[in-house]
Formats: structure tokens, C-alpha cells, sequence
């Protein structure tokens, strides 16, 4: 609704003007009611175990106490061991890097086919990597984890990385290859005219252009590995926990009484990475999420 | 420069035929139009000589070589898009350059190559800018560079002009004429303006459904259009088509045709006057005779009755109702109706034109051309 | 003078193929192949590991005569429901407040999607504070002076399932907003100054020339949302563990449970055909309906 607006009229009466403080108040409390569960986690996290058993959820803590922080990271215990989700972190990064980059290169090369060297079949493979797309992964959970058996990669960082790539490349291609469609076909022609062949059109022309989708996925990618659950309890071993299954390890072990602050420490610094990211970057964060919804 | 060969080319997409068998041979110099309306198949045979797209039956010979196989880069063809696909990443120079690091021109030539063509197309103090930073004309300039830098055997231009305003489009057009005649260069020019085509074209070929329909000298085009098809798509407006009889009259042929209808107010009978128009190429109606024909008169051949032509052996004058006059500077373009057609004449901007009344037009048929009704094919 | 052409084999025009091939493989193989495997293994009697003897449907039998695997699917009404429903009403809402030249859209508009940044896992953790009975929201409103309130949501195994919804909603329903802000911004101003100039206020204006314009944005939610909800597992993990009991289970928290805990792999198989049929269920007229868009357009 570029430039028109429904509600601004040249003339302020009195009703408008209270509509207007009205409008304002809703989107705020809305607001606030977003920010509210994260800013409980970050008062949680700060106090101590006695100042959560007898203050309330939006006391603030008397003094800051990093100590929970300190123990979420290095020492709380996730399952078995106790030292903290910092070894998982790790781990997450170790797959996620990998695995990004791995998807969003061949994303971008199979979105520069599927765009400008179509060829007979490659719509209808198209159409079936987009159903892929949608696919519940519960059907290909258990196959998947007897192949990583038979790979001789099950329970390690690469299994997790090869299944990220394989159920990843469906998005990226998706996202690279609406980026693409919008290319003009001429500019490959042109190319294909003046002598330049696959590759060098690939890396002279295209790349170049694709800066914006290359955000778009990465960030994408970033955050749907990052945050993966699934997978990470599916098919990791106990050394190569993603932090999310390792978070969710610490939350439910229950050695003596519960430490809701270290919990929550924990939780933020699983959070943090993906927050990062989409507060640097939220523009092409909401891009990535609208152009595989609507898009798709 | 180069020879081209287009050798019964026809092209298929599952069962749709594109095109079906283009013969076109093209000498090395000339300067080759090919319009048509808009999926006559024009893009895809330009694509085809291209090696954009494979052929699935035919051969496509440049400079007596056998091309139909080679890929695009190895044709030595550049083209000028009408999007220009400029590359967007890339200054003006590299854009021009491109070509010639493909084919691993040594740098100090590439640049020299690119400074020449600079000169050339006016465009040296743009090589430094970004495509986004030119205007269309600019654009359009660049991407003709782009295509001169190579020194190419054979340019295509996929309708560079269409993309720019009216005032630019004959700007650039005379300047693509003037290059040509300078260059002495092989093109082959897709357009569907037709004013374009009768300007800058060597010859014409007008295609429709996957078929050349004619293919001729622009003049040829015009005064001889080998079916109402190319008549009516070559020249604007176009060319009259108005039902006539063929008939005999001593021991000539003649064509008769209605071109007034006058109500009288105090009777309410209308009041029908024939007009008899002789014809040049007369022999050619002799099959015809009593049966119907269409008669193609350029706008330009119904006029104001003029003194100096009054009397010539083509020249006829009769009565027409005025139903549309418009005035266009130069001429005004004054609609009338003959049988069920509209019919345009061109007459001088001061000849008086009543909406609603008659006025006497004056019919030069020396040029004039006649259709078999049927097959749509001119008599001759 | 006809010559058939013979196709040319060179690398240069197998090039595109050759670099497509891994995915193509890797997609026939690892979704539709492994698809087709899960379903072969759903019609054994496989327990801890795979085995082929056949046994017809009768997986399929047991799944539906497996109360736990009922709650699962109730649940999975019940809160896909309210979830979509939610989401959509707050998101469509939302967007249209968004829309009217708010100061700072920007800023309200991070601050509404952040959620989404983050993982169900601990979206799940921070919500399992938030509504923890004995410290949480509960006693926060007793000392605020509401003596009676009592929230036990997450303990009640009849509530438990709205307290799924709460935490899903407070994820995604910025998400929905910003994807039908993004069909709001896509309307044609022409359109809405023609309605106006016809004499349409705000309110019709919305209803009757904006609303529906955003059929298309509208259809995509609904598919995205019902597929997270089908697909939930994490947060069931993290929030409730599908507890008390199995009162809080989805299909998903079911079928990776019977497969990889319980051993149960041919039943575990038949619930993910099951949860497979959903989704098909939902997406095929959607790409049907998208696909005849196309071709009319």
C-alpha cells in the first residue's frame, strides 16, 4: 500500500486522534508481550536459586549474579557429564559451517540450472525438490539413520552436516532459483554469444548479482541448523550434541533441586548465535522467511 | 563480413511447429529485416542462428560453413538484445570488453578495441559508469559496442530500438543505418516496427506463423505485397482493401465499386454511383472477371483531386461521405467507407472536409494491386 | 535438402546435467526413496530392527487402536487448530495496525518476529518457566494481591495443550504478521484510491478490497502453519515431554518415541506414513490450486 494510507486524513478531529493513541497502545502492550518471556529469562538468569524461590517472575534480581552463566556454560550438567554447553556450542558450530556452506553452494548451482540451462524434465524435478520442501522428516528419519550406519558416519559431526546438506539443498535451491528466475535470460545469452562458457558465465555474471540471496540463504540455513532439534537427538552421539539437544539434556536433568537460573542462562547463550544474527541482519532474516513462504 | 544460409530450418516444441522451413540466403554485407507479428517464430530463428537454440531440421551455413552444430561461442556471431543485457556488474568498458577476454585478446588490445569502439559509438567518456548509471539510449549504445568490439562475422539485433522513446528510436535508427554503411557489415535485425524495417533493411523478410511470407526490397514490399497478409502489415497506415467487381467493359477490364451512398432529405431513396477504376495490370484480372476481388490502394493514392494528375490514364475522381477526418500535420487522414471497409485517404491539410457530408477524392490506381478474396494471394 | 540433426554430445551441454545430478540423486534417493522405505517398513512387523516379514496393515491396525496414538492425533487437532486459527486472526490483525504509518514500524516489527529467530527448544525452556505452578505466572499474580488465581495449565493434563499453543504462537505469530504485512505493502495503491474515491471508508476498504486480495498470502500461512504444527516435536520436547503422562503428545513426539526408544519401528513407521498423509492432505491442493493460478495468469 505504497503511499496511501488509509487512515491519515487532512483533518485531525478528536476521534481520530484518540483512535490513533489507541492504535498506539495496542501495538506497545503487543510488543511488550513479545519481549516479556525473553526479558524474565535474562532477570531469571541473573539471580540467585533463593532470590527465584522467593521473588516472582518480574522481581529484579538485588544484586547481578553472573554465577549461573558461568555454571550454564562450563559446568551444569547435561546428562551424563557436567560440563556445561560449552563443548556443544562447539559442536554446533562445527556442523552448522559446514553444512551452510555446503547447501548454499550447491543451492546456488542447481538454482542457476534450474533458471537458465533448463532442460527436458528439469520443471517436473523442480516441482518434486519443492514437495521435498514440505515433507514431515519423521518418514526419513529411520532410513537415514541406517544409511549413516552403512556411511560409517553415524553418531558423528560429518553424519549430522551430509543430513543437514541432504534436507537443506530443497530451500536453497528454492530460494536461488526465484532469485535467478527474475534474471533476464539475455544476460546468459549475451554471454553464451561473446564466448563464455558454464562456469565462467556462473562466476563472471551471475555470482556477482547474487550477493542479496546469498545473505538471504546463508542466513537462513544458519538459523533453521542452528536451532535443529530433530536431527541433533536423532543422529547425534553423545560427544557431538548439538546445543540444542544439549540444552534440552541440562533443562531435564534433575540432579537435587531445579536451578531455573541456569536453565534460562543456558537457554539465551543457545539463543544468542540466531538473535545475532537476526538483529544485524533482520532485513534479509524476513526476506529469507517470505520468500520460501510465499514463494513457495 | 559474411554470407549467411538459412537452409529449410524448421523448429518443433513437442508438436507445435515454429517454424516450418525457412529458406532465407543472405549476402555478405546486406543489411536483412525480418518482422512479422509478435510469435511468427522471428525470435526463435534468430535464436536458431544464434545456437541459442538447436534447429530439428535444416542447416545454417555462415560463410559456406556448416554451423548447425557449433555452439554459440564458436559461430562468431554478437548480438544486441532488446533488454541490451548489459552486464550489470561490469563497467561499460569490461562490458565491451568481455567478448574479447573470452577469446583471450591480449589485454593492451582489448582496451585499444575498446577505445575504437568508444569513439565510434560516442561513448567514451561513459566506459567508466555502471550499466544502472546510463539512460536507455546509452544503454543502447553500449550494448551496439559490445557487439562492434568483437569484430563479428554476422550481428543480430533482436528489436534494440523498441525499448527506447519515439524521439530516440529515429535517432538511433539513422544512426544504425549510417554505421552499416560505413561498417559494410552482415545483420540480420528483428523489428516489428515497420517504419524501421522500410528504412534501414536491405531486404525483408515478413514472416508469419513460422512461414516467410515474402521476402523482398523494401520497395518490392510495399508496391508489390505478395498477399493481403504483408500487405496489410507493411506501411502505415496500412494499405485499403476494397471490394470491387471485376468486370468488362468494351475491351477493357475494369474494376466497379460503390463508394457513396447519398440520402437525399427530400426522398427518402438513396442514391448508389457506381465508379469504374481502370487497372495497370490488367491481364492478371482476365480469370476474375464478374466475380469479386480486393483492391489494395495505399492511403496515399486517394488524394484531393490534384490538377496535374487530372486526366492520366490511372487517375479517376468520384465522391465519397466523409466519416472521420485527421488531420496529422502534413496530410489528413480522412475515413471513408467502401462497401464494408474503411478506407483511408490521404489529402492536403487544406482541403475542405465536412464530417457527415461528401467530398470528391481523386483514386491513382497506377499502383495499385488486387487480391483473390479466397486464397488472400495477389492476382498477377 | 533435410538433414536430421543428431543431438551433440559434448561436456559442454551435459555440464548443467552433471552439476544437478548429486541433487537429483541424493533427492530421489533420501526423500522419495526413504519415503517409500519407511512405507515398506510400515507394513512389517519390525520391532528394534528392520525386518521384512509383511504383515499387511495391521501396523496400521494397532496404530489406531493405540490410545496413546489417539491422544497424539487429538492433540494434534486441537492445538494445530487453535495454533493456525491464532496465529492467522493476531497476524492478519496485527499487520493491518502495522499498516498505518506507525512511527518506529521498524523497531515494533523486530521486536514482533524475534521469536522466530529462535529455537522451539528454548522457546520450550523459557515457557516452561514462565508456566511452572509453583514459581511462575501462577504465584507472580498471588503476589500481586490475586489471591484465588491459580494457572496449573502445564501440570493438568487437560491444559496441558494450551500451553503448547501459548508458546507456538508467541514464536510464530510475528512471522504471519510479517508475511501479511508483506501482502499489505503488495496491494496496488491504485486500487484502494479507486475504492476510496467510490466512496468506501477504512473499515470497507479493508474488508472488501484489501482482505481479499490477500487470498494468496492467506493460503501460504495456512500451509506454513500447519506444517510446523504437524512437524512439532521439538517444543513438545522441551516444554512438557509430552507429559503428564502422554497427555501433551504429538504424532511427531510419538512416532520418534515407538522408533528409536521403544522399539516398536513398524508401528513408529506407520504413525510417520500417517503424519506423510497430513501433509499431503494439505499441500497437494494448495500446489494444485498455486499451479492452476499460474497457468491462468
Amino acid at each position: 500500500m505504497t503511499n496511501v494510507s488509509l487512515s491519515t486524513r487532512p483533518q485531525k478531529s478528536m476521534v481520530a486522534t484518540s483512535l490513533r493513541i489507541a492504535l498506539y497502545t495496542v501495538l506497545l502492550s503487543v510488543a511488550a508481550l513479545y519481549l516479556l518471556p525473553f526479558a524474565i529469562m535474562l532477570i531469571t538468569s541473573l539471580k540467585d536459586v533463593e532470590e527465584i524461590r522467593t521473588g516472582t517472575l518480574l522481581s529484579l534480581p538485588s544484586t547481578l549474579d553472573f554465577s549461573a552463566w558461568g555454571k550454564a556454560w562450563s559446568s551444569a550438567c547435561t546428562g551424563s557429564t557436567c560440563d556445561g554447553i560449552a563443548p556443544f556450542f562447539t559442536n554446533s558450530f562445527q556442523i552448522v559451517v559446514p553444512a551452510v556452506i555446503i547447501s548454499t553452494v550447491l543451492g546456488a548451482l542447481n538454482g542457476y540450472v534450474l533458471s537458465m540451462w533448463k532442460f527436458r524434465g528439469s520443471e517436473i524435478f523442480f516441482a518434486a525438490l519443492l514437495i521435498g520442501c514440505f515433507i514431515p522428516f519423521q518418514v526419513i528419519l529411520l532410513p537415514m539413520a541406517r544409511t549413516l550406519g552403512w556411511l560409517g558416519i553415524a553418531n558423528t559431526t560429518s553424519g549430522l552436516v551430509f543430513v543437514h546438506v541432504v534436507y537443506g539443498i530443497a530451500f536453497t535451491t528454492l530460494f536461488f532459483r526465484n532469485f535467478y528466475q527474475a534474471i533476464p535470460s539475455e544476460l546468459v545469452k549475451a554471454a553464451r554469444l561473446d564466448g563464455a562458457g558454464f562456469f565462467t558465465i556462473f562466476r563472471r555474471i551471475i555470482l556477482p548479482l547474487s550477493t542479496p540471496i546469498i545473505v538471504v540463504t546463508i542466513i537462513w540455513q544458519f538459523t533453521q541448523i542452528w536451532n535443529d532439534f530433530l536431527f541433533g537427538v536423532a543422529f547425534s552421539g553423545f560427544d557431538t550434541q548439538p546445543v540444542t539437544v544439549a540444552l534440552n539434556n541440562l533443562v531435564n536433568t534433575s540432579f537435587g533441586g531445579k536451578e531455573y537460573n541456569v536453565d534460562m542462562a543456558a537457554a539465551i547463550m543457545a539463543a544468542l548465535p540466531t538473535l545475532i544474527v537476526y538483529v544485524l541482519a533482520g532485513k534479509y532474516f524476513v526476506r529469507g522467511l517470505t520468500a520460501g513462504a510465499v514463494k513457495g | 563480413m559474411a554470407s549467411l544460409v538459412i537452409d529449410n530450418v524448421k523448429k518443433r516444441y513437442g508438436n507445435t511447429s515454429v517454424l516450418k522451413g525457412i529458406d532465407i540466403a543472405i549476402e555478405a554485407g546486406e543489411f536483412l529485416i525480418l518482422v512479422g507479428p509478435s510469435g511468427c517464430g522471428k525470435s526463435t530463428l534468430m535464436n536458431a542462428i544464434a545456437g541459442l537454440e538447436d534447429v530439428t531440421e535444416g542447416r545454417i551455413l555462415i560463410d559456406d560453413q556448416d554451423v548447425t552444430f557449433s555452439s554459440p561461442k564458436d559461430r562468431d556471431i554478437a548480438m544486441v538484445f532488446q533488454s541490451y543485457a548489459l552486464y550489470p556488474n561490469m563497467t561499460v568498458a569490461e562490458n565491451i570488453a568481455f567478448g574479447l577476454e573470452m577469446r583471450k585478446v591480449p589485454k593492451t588490445e582489448r582496451e585499444q578495441e575498446v577505445q575504437r569502439v568508444a569513439e565510434l559509438l560516442q561513448i567514451s567518456h561513459l566506459l567508466n559508469r555502471k550499466p544502472s548509471q546510463l539512460s536507455g539510449g546509452q544503454r543502447q549504445r553500449v550494448a551496439m559496442g559490445r557487439a562492434l568490439a568483437r569484430r563479428p562475422q554476422l550481428y543480430l539485433f533482436d528489436e534494440p530500438l523498441s525499448n527506447l522513446d519515439a524521439k530516440l528510436r529515429v535517432e538511433m535508427r539513422t544512426e544504425i543505418k549510417k554505421l552499416h554503411q560505413k561498417l559494410k557489415t552482415t545483420i540480420v535485425y528483428v523489428t516489428h516496427d515497420q517504419i524501421e524495417a522500410m528504412t534501414l533493411a536491405d531486404r525483408i523478410a515478413v514472416m508469419k506463423d513460422g512461414e516467410v511470407q515474402q521476402l523482398g526490397t523494401p520497395q518490392e514490399i510495399y508496391d508489390n505485397p505478395a498477399n493481403l497478409f504483408v500487405a496489410g502489415f507493411m506501411g502505415s497506415p496500412a494499405m485499403n482493401f476494397i471490394p470491387a467487381k471485376v468486370i468488362e467493359s468494351g475491351n477493357t477490364i475494369m474494376l466497379e465499386l460503390t463508394t457513396n451512398t447519398i440520402e437525399t432529405p427530400t426522398t427518402i431513396n438513396t442514391i448508389e454511383t457506381p465508379t469504374r477504376l481502370p487497372f495497370p495490370n490488367a491481364e492478371s484480372l482476365q480469370s476474375h472477371i464478374g466475380k469479386e476481388v480486393l483492391l489494395g490502394l495505399r492511403p496515399e493514392m486517394i488524394t484531393e483531386p490534384q490538377p496535374h494528375k487530372a486526366g492520366l490514364e490511372f487517375t479517376v475522381n468520384s465522391h465519397v461521405n466523409v466519416d472521420v477526418v485527421e488531420p496529422m500535420g502534413a496530410d489528413t487522414m480522412m475515413i471513408t467507407r467502401i462497401g464494408n471497409n474503411e478506407v483511408n485517404c490521404r489529402c492536403h491539410p487544406s482541403y475542405n472536409m465536412v464530417v457527415g457530408a461528401t467530398c470528391e477524392v481523386m483514386f491513382d490506381t497506377s499502383k495499385a494491386v488486387a487480391f483473390d478474396i479466397e486464397s488472400g494471394q495477389r492476382l498477377d | 535438402m533435410i538433414t536430421k540433426n543428431a543431438p551433440r554430445f559434448t561436456l559442454a551441454d551435459w555440464l548443467p546435467k552433471l552439476v544437478m545430478a548429486p541433487t537429483v540423486v541424493v533427492t530421489l534417493v533420501c526423500m522419495y526413496g526413504y519415503m517409500i522405505w519407511t512405507g515398506v517398513l510400515s507394513l512389517t512387523n519390525s520391532r528394534m530392527l528392520p525386518s521384512y516379514d509383511f504383515v499387511g496393515l495391521s501396523q496400521y491396525e494397532r496404530l489406531f487402536n493405540n490410545d496413546r496414538w489417539l491422544v497424539a492425533l487429538a492433540n494434534l487437532g486441537l492445538f494445530g487448530g487453535l495454533f493456525i486459527g491464532i496465529c492467522l486472526c493476531l497476524g492478519v490483525i496485527l499487520a493491518i495496525f502495522l499498516d498505518q504509518k506507525i512511527r518506529n514500524e521498524g523497531a515494533i516489527r523486530t521486536i514482533y518476529l524475534y521469536p522466530m529467530a529462535i529455537s522451539f527448544i528454548v522457546t520450550g525452556t523459557a515457557w516452561k518457566w514462565l508456566l511452572n505452578p509453583t514459581n511462575g505466572l501462577e504465584k507472580m499474580m498471588i503476589d500481586l494481591g490475586f489471591e484465588q488465581f491459580t494457572f496449573d495449565w502445564l501440570v493438568n493434563p487437560d491444559k496441558v495443550v494450551y500451553c503448547l499453543v501459548i508458546a507456538a504462537v508467541w514464536q510464530a505469530s510475528g512471522f504471519i504478521m510479517a508475511l501479511f504485512l508483506a501482502g499489505l505493502r503488495g496491494v496496488d495503491g491504485d486500487l484502494i484510491k479507486a475504492a476510496q474515491l467510490d466512496g468506501a471508508g477504512t473499515f470497507t476498504t479493508y474488508r472488501r478490497i484489501v482482505l481479499p486480495s490477500l487470498k494468496p498470502v492467506f493460503f501460504s500461512a495456512l500451509v506454513i502453519l500447519a506444517h510446523i504444527a504437524i512437524k512439532s516435536f521439538d517444543l513438545v520436547a522441551a516444554l512438557t515431554n509430552g507429559g503428564p503422562g502422554y497427555s501433551s503428545d504429538l504424532p511427531a513426539n510419538f512416532m520418534y518415541a515407538h522408533t528409536f526408544t521403544r522399539s516398536q519401528i513398524g508401528l513408529g513407521s506407520a504413525s510417520a506414513i500417517v503424519m506423510l498423509g497430513c501433509v499431503l492432505a494439505i499441500l497437494i491442493p494448495y500446489l494444485y490450486s498455486e499451479l492452476r493460478g499460474q497457468r491462468h495468469d
